[in-house]
């Protein structure tokens, strides 16, 4: 052993240094040459046009021009943009209890060691990996005026709703898909976060008389915080960044209901061809997204500390 | 798992009579809200599927919901087949799918083993580098990439859809991290056998991350075959759509039957569905291994 690891020691300083590092030198750049050209073309290079077409002027036809903040300017005297961010929050709030409080009940609902409990775990985690649009197509027939859920409203004297064609339902019907879609995401988080409490406590709670409410509030969720707030955070980010839904289902209507910062970016760019004032408003979504994981990620350290 | 065992304490047999009738009771009452729950999930797809084996002489709705086909046929699934060219839409996906998902896993492998296992200057810049593109989603970059592959002749083309898909943030972090994880020894034995990095990333390295491996192949398998949105941006020739794009074309073509649509739709699930449900322990572990990496 030892002699192994002095031959080459040697042998670099009868060559000299430089030689053998060089060639090693580059070994790690060209494991990561594939993965450098691909972040840089279809990262970097997109980030860095982003930001570029945010302060010009272009409409596919015309050539580009700087304008400066002109489209900013715009921006913030645009009553349809700040429609969509009010649209984006009131999804967002619409959204966050089937990423962060629903699944947690679900988690615990399937945190037991009871036979077949890893089927029940796969159907409630199905929706998560089925494509949108085909989602989107099973929802339009439950979400139809004469669907399933009019139905069962009907029983109880209620409706019927034209959930995707009224100003009011439609957006929340859209939080409802997307929470269903991806509570099952949120469920497994929680699943996780659920081996980590202590369970000699809850059994000692359970013998003490306490009930599932106060076991919840007193043991389970001081636990689980941690993983509350990865909950929050990805529900927040996943919320701005729906999208699919809302092309399918609704195309930002009934008369802009469902506008989203998302769909109206889309709207902008590709069906009025504005591609500087789309890029501008883009910048200010991924601003919002990043300003929502720094918030989150400062609560988490307040809270550690 | 078997914690039922302990719990029925031969000394105390007053208790232990009662127990094991209201446990039984109690997990017959679990099992229903589970069964329910399970509804709530479930139903939408079961409901797609009833749909689309509905005879025409049959309506898609009434009130009260007549939900059982009678009697079930396959027509839909003959006619969504033929009216649009559904085929060359799954052949398509099996094409993306089949180019995009080998190239992710070995991107992904070669960009995180040096981010791993060789130390270099500036090792710590590039991993937040590419961490970095999971704050750069891809709803975002629907326009500067439309541009960008305008620039390089590639759109409406086969590359245009596969070349975004390729490097991501949740594979070299995954990697990274299992490669992170082999011991010390085991590297640095090959090394003292004069083994270069490549041979033992090749024959050391990625073999001990098989399981990562596989798990990210499935991701990569659903995430491409339900991909959407990007191809809607850089496809105008619909031969060239996946599945996706051809479930939505299709929900578009006037005229198409609601059951036409739904048996198209169900068509398009087959695939992802039996993956899921024959690796579903692989993935939803996976899934929890990567919110607490």
């Amino acid at each position: 052993m030892a002699a192994a690891g002095l031959i080459p020691r040697v042998r670099r300083r009868s060559l000299g240094p430089r030689h053998v590092v060089g060639q090693r030198r580059w070994t790690p750049y060209l494991f990561m040459l594939p993965g450098l050209v691909l972040f840089a073309l279809m990262f970097g290079w997109p980030a860095f046009i982003s930001l570029q077409m945010s302060v010009s002027s272009y409409r596919i036809v015309t050539p580009v021009s700087f304008v400066g903040l002109q489209n900013f300017v715009g921006l913030a005297g645009d009553p349809q943009f700040h429609h969509a961010i009010a649209n984006t929050f009131l999804f967002m709030a619409m959204f966050l209890p089937f990423a962060v409080v629903l699944p947690l009940f679900l988690a615990m609902l399937v945190n037991r060691p009871l036979r077949g409990i890893h089927a029940f775990r796969a159907a409630y985690y199905l929706p998560v990996v089925t494509s949108m649009v085909a989602v989107a197509v099973a929802w339009r027939y439950l979400l139809s005026q004469e669907g399933v859920l009019n139905w069962l409203l009907s029983l109880v004297g209620l409706g019927p709703i034209d959930f995707l064609l009224d100003t009011h339902w439609a957006l929340p019907a859209l939080a409802i898909v997307e929470g269903w879609k991806n509570m099952g995401l949120f469920m497994v988080i929680y699943l996780a976060a659920l081996q980590g409490v202590p369970r000699e406590q809850l059994e000692a709670a359970t013998v003490d008389g306490a009930g599932a409410a106060r076991r919840l509030w007193h043991i389970v969720l001081p636990a689980i915080l941690p993983y509350v707030t990865v909950t929050l955070t990805l529900g927040m980010l996943e919320s701005t960044r729906s999208f699919e839904s809302i092309y399918v289902l609704t195309r930002g209507g009934p008369q802009d209901s469902t506008l989203t910062l998302g769909y109206y970016i889309w709207h902008i760019a590709f069906e009025k061809y504005d591609v500087g004032y789309a890029s501008a408003a883009g910048l200010v979504l991924w601003l919002i997204m990043i300003a929502l994981a720094l918030a989150n990620q400062r609560l988490t350290r307040r809270r550690d500390a | 798992m078997a914690v039922t065992t302990p719990v029925r304490a031969p000394e105390k047999p007053q208790p232990a009579a009662k127990t094991p009738v209201r446990r039984r009771r109690r997990q017959l009452g679990t099992y229903v809200v589970l069964v329910l729950v399970a509804c709530v999930f479930v139903g939408p797809f079961l409901l797609l599927l009833a749909t689309a084996l509905k005879p025409s002489s049959q309506p898609v709705f009434s009130f009260p919901p007549d939900l059982i086909p009678r009697p079930p046929v396959v027509d839909w699934f003959v006619e969504a087949w033929t009216t649009i060219p559904y085929s060359r839409f799954l052949l398509n996906s099996v094409l993306y799918v089949g180019v995009t998902v080998p190239l992710y896993l070995i991107v992904s492998a070669m960009t995180a083993y040096p981010l791993a296992r060789i130390s270099f200057r500036g090792r710590q810049f590039f991993f937040v580098l590419f961490l970095s593109t999971m704050f750069l989603p891809g709803e975002l970059m629907l326009i500067p990439r439309f541009l960008v592959m305008r620039e390089l002749g590639l759109l409406d083309s086969y590359a245009a859809v596969i070349l975004p898909a390729i490097l991501s943030s949740l594979g070299v972090f995954l990697l990274r991290q299992t490669f992170a994880a082999i011991p010390d020894e085991v590297i640095e034995a090959a090394r003292m056998d004069g083994a270069s990095e490549w041979r033992i990333f090749l024959s050391v390295a990625c073999p001990i991350a098989r399981p990562t491996i596989a798990v990210l192949a499935i991701l990569g398998f659903i995430s491409v075959w339900n991909s959407f949105l990007w191809p809607l941006v850089a496809l105008d020739d619909q031969s060239k759509f996946p599945i996706a794009l051809g479930i939505a074309y299709l929900s578009g073509v006037s005229g198409a039957d609601v059951r036409g649509l739904a048996a198209g739709t169900v068509l398009s699930l087959i695939p992802v569905i039996a993956v899921f449900v024959f690796l579903q322990r692989h993935i939803l572990s996976s899934m929890a291994g990567a919110v607490k990496g």
